[in-house]
């Protein structure tokens, strides 16, 4: 019995990694006429991405549209962009609403946290459409201002439920015996609610700064011609057909996901073991 | 008596996390006779649970060989032996109203409904919880959980009830009115009982015969009394009741032999020990008779409990301070009184050695 | 409550409400309004009250303007059993997997969590492409197929692509919270169970399952949501016979420009969202407060 359940977990986790794994290793394969048969190791299909490898010149070769990599460098910037405005956005304000709900007795106050689950829950294309149509009714161009704001909208919830689950877990006593001792509300925050609270709040903003650099549907419906985001590009590309070029940046996605997310992880196993 | 239980060479060890191998059961032998009531005594951490547990099979043995009825239970699995466990926490599934608990047993092995209904109402009756049977356990009190826990554990019939801790969360007195109630059930039933405990006097009301365990071993089995007066070693001298433990060196005399201790007190002792043989008396608080004839002393401390007084005497001709018990009243001697304590020689007993 | 406390929580409320009120109410505000308007000739929306963009979809039109077609019904039945069925895939796979990392010794357990949350955090299109990657005729699998001689399978474009696709993305959304059910189940109740004779099975079925319900349904909920709106799945991995209904709604936006139909069926899909939720919030109240 437990040795099926270790199998099974075994290929589970084989389930899970394999795909990785594939994208990993297609993209070192020099074939340049079918990727999926392997050939050699290169690493020209990284250095076609960044417009320094010699198939990149030579245009009988497979290579990625010319004017890719210039748009490569602007879809990232974007993204990056977005993501430092939304995570601010929406750690702050989604922090500052769980503080509300968590820690004051008012009328709505279950309401309050129930509707901040909402924006979450609502499937990606009915709040992605809901943002175009509303964009263009005030007549506002889409431009990365709309991605910000509608990214904020979801951001927000996915901090809000971080910090209060954070929140929710914190002793009150430890409040009450600050301000016994003879603290201001202001320094009972600052000195033993925020320091506390400090490892929900940095998981809550790097969970937003993750997902933002990651979304795709909501994005889509309201990134105007100019405002491409990284995996818009990327989604744009794997419609058009698959690439060597596709896999190399999809294996730099994952790495740098990885080692966010690794990081991430790591600074709450610490926060929590403190 | 026919032995319905034979546990023989039972070992069973665990790995910590660190990889040392912990020896929970270290060989145990062990003989329960039909219709019994026995109990497993032992400090925490003696491997009471982890033998309960393999009896019932919830624990796999690394050797040796459990037999119920001649049959060898030991490579069946939980759900095939004819045993049923009262688990310390209860474990009552939370999900299912008392009567679906209470007719589990019987429901997983396809009985009519009609015919479970009829024996949950008997087995509910049996332990008092009628009209309890539509409420979930959450909405019982902690004595009528246990209750509950009982009820699903006979009701299937089985040849033997394992019972660990069952009483360890009721207050003092639940616990007192449930062990006499227990015992009742057991004498109705004629179901035997393996009985988990580390409350000795638990032990000593309830038991047909106490199995004194420690580190993963047998060290006594035997009656409540043998148990009380004729502890085989020291560790079950001290664990069972307050107990004065003397050891000297046996010296004959005109009216019997005499015990001398190293402190200079002498006692005098069954006969039956050879002089010059190293021994242990062992005398209860209760043999001895303030005021008669015996050891002289000074009481050094008098701790009040209710009906009676518990004294520290230190003998006048030195020696390990002992204790004795006086009743609570106008005579009863204080702090610094000079006392002598009686005995009778032959309510001694005598271990060899250091015991 | 003193003055001050209620000014805090005004400021501390404001942002997100203002926020939310606007970017958030208002778009779903906008298209339930705009599903209840006449589609206009050249896209845009003509200001009247039309209710046949509902009627496109459930059997009501007249015919002339707009034409019942019970394609658009049928997408919506293939959405919502897709949806079903990515459930039921990730649930089968998540169970027995959280049985073995719940027994595990504490420090194995942290790694392998981390393990089954760290694809979720590599690129939602990636994933993807990894999937095109190996399903098309061409790579791993179908090579597998031809080395043993037999012709490869249509997998890619296919129904079946879909639903793998989902069930690959959605994993991490069914482990958490069927873990956290599965770790809480008291191991007495099942012993327990076991010594009153029921046997491995029973006790799964009368012991295991009823105790990991709530993690069971949570886990569904939140799989089933995002999978039944989904559109970016069957985009890439799904032929004419994959299309859901979050397709059809992204057609009506970005290629038809019949926003009004488009949003009809948004709110089809909200409709469908909401009922999941209310029930099993109402079911999970009811529960709770039962225990
Ligand atoms: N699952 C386990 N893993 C590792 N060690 C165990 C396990 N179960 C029991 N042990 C160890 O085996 C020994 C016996 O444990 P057991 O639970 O049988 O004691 P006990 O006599 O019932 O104690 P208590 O009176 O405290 O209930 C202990 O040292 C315990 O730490
Ligand atoms: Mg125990």
């Amino acid at each position: 019995m437990r040795l099926s359940l270790g199998l099974f977990s075994l290929l589970f986790f084989a389930f899970l990694y394999a795909p990785l794994v594939v994208i990993i290793v297609y993209s070192f394969n020099s074939n340049p006429v079918n990727m999926l048969v392997w050939d050699g190791f290169t690493l020209d299909w990284y250095k076609g991405l960044f417009g320094i490898g010699e198939r990149y010149l030579d245009p009988n070769q497979r290579v990625i549209y010319l004017e890719s990599t210039p748009q490569l460098i602007a879809a990232l910037k974007n993204s990056l962009t977005v993501a430092a405005v939304t995570t601010s956005f929406s750690t702050v304000v989604g922090t500052a609403t769980a503080l509300a709900v968590a820690r004051s007795r008012f009328r709505g106050r279950g309401f309050c946290g129930g509707a901040m689950f909402l924006p979450m829950m609502m499937p990606d294309i009915v709040l992605g459409i809901g943002l175009l149509v509303f964009f263009s009714t005030i007549g506002m161009q889409l431009s990365l201002v709309t991605i910000i704001i509608g990214q904020c909208t979801f951001l927000t919830s996915y901090v809000f439920i971080v910090v209060q689950a954070r929140l929710a877990g914190l002793d009150p006593r430890l409040e009450e015996a600050s301000a016994d001792l003879g603290a201001s509300e202001w320094v009972t925050f600052r000195k033993v609610t925020l320091p506390q609270l400090a490892p929900g709040i940095l998981g809550g903003g790097l969970l937003a700064f993750i997902i933002s650099m990651d979304d795709l549907v909501i994005t889509y419906f309201i990134s105007g011609a100019g405002s491409q985001t990284l995996p818009i590009f990327v989604f744009s590309m794997v419609r058009r057909g698959v690439k060597p070029e596709i896999s190399a940046i999809a294996t730099l996605i994952i790495l740098a996901s990885v080692i966010v997310a690794a990081t991430g992880l790591w600074l709450r196993a610490r926060g929590e073991r403190r | 008596m026919s032995d319905l239980l034979t546990i023989t060479g039972a070992r069973r060890a665990f790995v910590t996390p660190e990889g040392r191998a912990v020896p929970a059961l270290d060989g145990i032998d062990l003989a329960v006779h039909d219709g019994e009531f026995v109990t497993l005594l032992g400090p925490s951490g003696c491997g009471k649970t982890t033998l309960l547990r393999a009896i019932a099979g919830l624990e796999a043995i690394d050797a040796g060989t459990i037999m119920l009825e001649g049959r060898d239970l030991t490579r069946l699995p939980a759900h095939r032996r004819p045993v049923n466990t009262v688990f310390q926490s209860y474990a009552l599934f939370p999900h299912m109203t008392v009567a679906r608990n209470v007719g589990y047993a019987m429901e997983v092995r396809g009985l009519p409904r009609a015919e479970r209904e009829a024996q949950v109402a008997d087995a509910l009756a049996k332990v008092g919880l009628e009209g309890m049977a539509t409420r979930k356990p959450s909405q019982l009190s902690g004595g009528q959980q246990q209750r509950v826990a009982l009820a699903r554990a006979i009701v299937a019939k089985p040849r033997l009830l394992l019972l660990d801790e069952p009483l360890s969360a009721l207050d003092r007195n639940l616990r007192q009115a449930m062990q006499i109630e227990l015992k009742d059930l057991q004498h109705r039933l004629g179901i035997t009982f393996v009985f988990v405990t580390h409350d000795q006097d638990e032990a000593l009301t309830m038991s047909d015969r106490i199995v004194v365990m420690r580190s993963g071993r047998v060290v006594q089995a035997g009656t409540p009394r043998e148990i009380f007066r004729r502890p085989a070693t020291r560790f079950v001298a001290e664990f069972i009741g307050e107990t004065n433990l003397l050891s000297g060196t046996v010296e004959g005399g005109a009216a019997g032999p005499i015990l001398r201790t190293s402190g200079g007190l002498s006692l005098r002792i069954p006969p039956g020990t050879p002089p010059g043989a190293r021994a242990t008396a062992v005398l209860r608080p209760t043999d001895f008779t303030l005021g008669a004839e015996g050891i002289a002393g000074t009481v050094t401390r008098a701790v009040y409990r209710g009906a009676d007084l518990h004294l520290s005497v230190a003998p006048e001709g030195g020696g390990p301070t002992l204790g004795a018990i006086a009743r609570d009243n106008a005579l009863a001697p204080q702090r610094g009184a000079r006392v002598t304590l009686g005995y009778d020689p032959a309510a001694i007993h005598i271990m060899e050695g250091e015991g | 409550m003193s003055p001050r406390e209620r000014a805090r929580i005004v400021v501390l409320l404001a942002p997100a409400t203002l926020f939310l009120g606007v970017f958030f109410l208002g778009p779903l505000v906008i298209i339930a309004v705009y599903s209840l308007l006449t589609p206009g000739l050249y896209g845009g929306v003509e200001w009247t009250f039309y209710h046949w963009n509902f009627g496109r979809i459930f059997g009501w039109a007249d015919g002339i303007m707009e034409v019942f077609q019970p394609v658009y019904l049928r997408i919506l039945l293939r959405s919502l059993s897709f949806g079903l069925l990515t459930v039921l895939v990730c649930l089968t796979l998540c169970y027995p997997v959280a049985f073995w990392i719940a027994r595990l010794p504490q420090r194995w357990r942290m790694l392998f969590l981390f393990l089954i949350t760290l694809p979720f955090f590599a690129s939602l299109i990636v994933r993807l492409y990894a999937w095109l990657l190996i399903l098309k005729p061409s790579g791993p699998l179908g090579m597998a197929f031809t080395a043993l001689g037999m012709e490869p399978p249509e997998l890619l474009y296919s129904p079946a692509a879909v639903i793998l696709g989902m069930v690959y993305i959605f994993i991490p959304f069914m482990f958490l919270p069927l873990f956290a059910a599965v770790d809480n189940l008291d191991r007495a109740l099942v012993e327990a169970s076991a010594d009153l004779g029921a046997t491995p099975f029973q006790t799964f079925r009368k012991i295991i399952v009823p105790q990991t319900l709530p993690g069971i349904a949570g886990g569904s909920v939140i799989v089933f949501i995002p999978a039944v709106g989904n559109f970016i799945v069957p985009d890439i991995l799904g032929g004419a016979n994959g299309l859901m209904i979050g397709n059809l709604v992204e057609q009506q936006f970005l290629s038809s420009r019949n926003w009004p139909f488009g949003s009809a069926l948004a709110m089809v899909i909200m409709g469908v969202v909401l009922v999941v939720l209310v029930t099993f919030t109402s079911r999970a109240a009811k529960a709770g407060a039962v225990r």
